[in-house]
């Protein structure tokens, strides 16, 4: 899986972005810190979803001539049903804090997504949200939705609630996809994927130094999701790059 | 009633002096190419000046991004929970 330019080679150098992208994998692209990265930067060091990374790797880029700023990537199938499922369980998650009182949500990753405004003021903090959070969960929401539509039709075959055991050799058989993304999409598609991350980084409970304490028998699945969410928007922003 | 306008004319002065401020904090999730490229796009900065605000994030654990009036940066900070930034806002002390 790599994104590139849809309308064919921009004025930019292809190979600053592989640059950028290498140097994710080798060491440290995160804002976070270098030990999360060089723990699990590389596709295909987790099993399953980096495998899923790896496979997808040379993708190859189809100029469809299209208007600028749209991108083109190859997903396969496992990470096509991947990726809707995590979007999916994403609005289920914003939808469910509609209705809750979100100043006083137990949800870490909720809290994450929809932080404090005020560090040392809880009243205007609440005041804030009072006004912002509605519309901006209202947004995510639809961010998620983009991306799943995007993602085309769903197969019959692709359960989504399967996702761990669709994730193997067999699914590399199937043809890949092929994902362009118009200028709106991609802005829709960099929230979620942060969304995404940001959600399942409170899972994994990564520690500001980016360790994960997650000691659950799921928390390499889940890092391994969630590095390769990292490597596709890696991807993308740097095929955005201007 | 020149009193009362002093004291409108004083806080004024207090409210220009001290300007409110847009912080963002680091985190351990956000890729540093994303994060220099909200800056970039959302606040219109050079590619030179997104990159110093992203180190600055990076190395420091935060970065002062914007400065003006308490609406604004409002506005600046929820557009940053709607790119996933973790950011604050506040009055500046310096």
């Amino acid at each position: 899986m790599e994104f590139l330019p849809a309308g064919g080679e921009t004025g930019r150098d292809r190979s600053n972005g592989r640059a950028g992208k290498d140097s994710q994998a080798g060491k440290g692209g995160h804002a976070g810190q270098d030990g999360q990265a060089g723990k699990g930067g590389h596709a295909g060091q987790d099993g399953q979803a980096g495998q899923a990374g790896q496979a997808g790797q040379a993708g190859r880029a189809s100029p469809t001539g299209e208007s600028a700023g749209s991108v083109t990537a190859q997903f396969e199938p496992a990470e096509v049903g991947l990726l809707r499922m995590a979007a999916r369980q994403l609005i289920e998650l914003l939808e469910a804090a509609e209705s809750h009182a979100l100043g006083t949500s137990v949800d870490p990753a909720l809290r994450r997504l929809l932080p404090d405004a005020y560090t040392d003021d809880p009243e205007a903090a609440a005041e804030f949200r009072r006004f912002t959070a509605g519309d901006l969960l209202e947004r995510k929401v639809r961010n998620a939705r983009v991306v799943i539509a995007t993602l085309g039709e769903e197969l019959a075959d692709e359960i989504a609630d399967d996702a761990p055991e669709t994730l193997n050799d067999d699914d590399f058989d199937e043809p890949a996809t092929t994902i362009t993304l118009d200028r709106d999409d991609v802005q829709s598609w960099l929230r979620t994927l942060t969304d995404l991350r940001l959600t399942l980084a409170e899972r994994l409970e990564i520690s500001p130094d980016g360790v994960v304490h997650l000691a659950e028998d799921e928390a390499p699945f889940l890092h391994g999701i969630y590095e390769w969410l990292g490597m596709v928007q890696e991807s993308l922003v740097y095929a955005i790059d201007v | 009633m020149p009193k009362t306008d002093e004291r409108v004319d004083l806080r004024e002065a207090v409210v220009l002096d001290r300007p409110w401020i847009t912080i963002v904090w680091d985190d351990p999730v956000n890729l540093m190419s994303y994060v220099s490229y909200v800056f970039r796009s959302y606040f219109g900065v050079s590619a030179e000046e997104a990159e110093r605000l992203m180190l600055q994030v990076h190395n420091n654990g935060r970065a002062v991004v914007a400065t003006g009036n308490r609406e604004a940066m409002e506005r600046h900070v929820e557009a940053m929970h709607g790119y996933g930034l973790w950011a604050t806002l506040a009055k500046d002390e310096t």
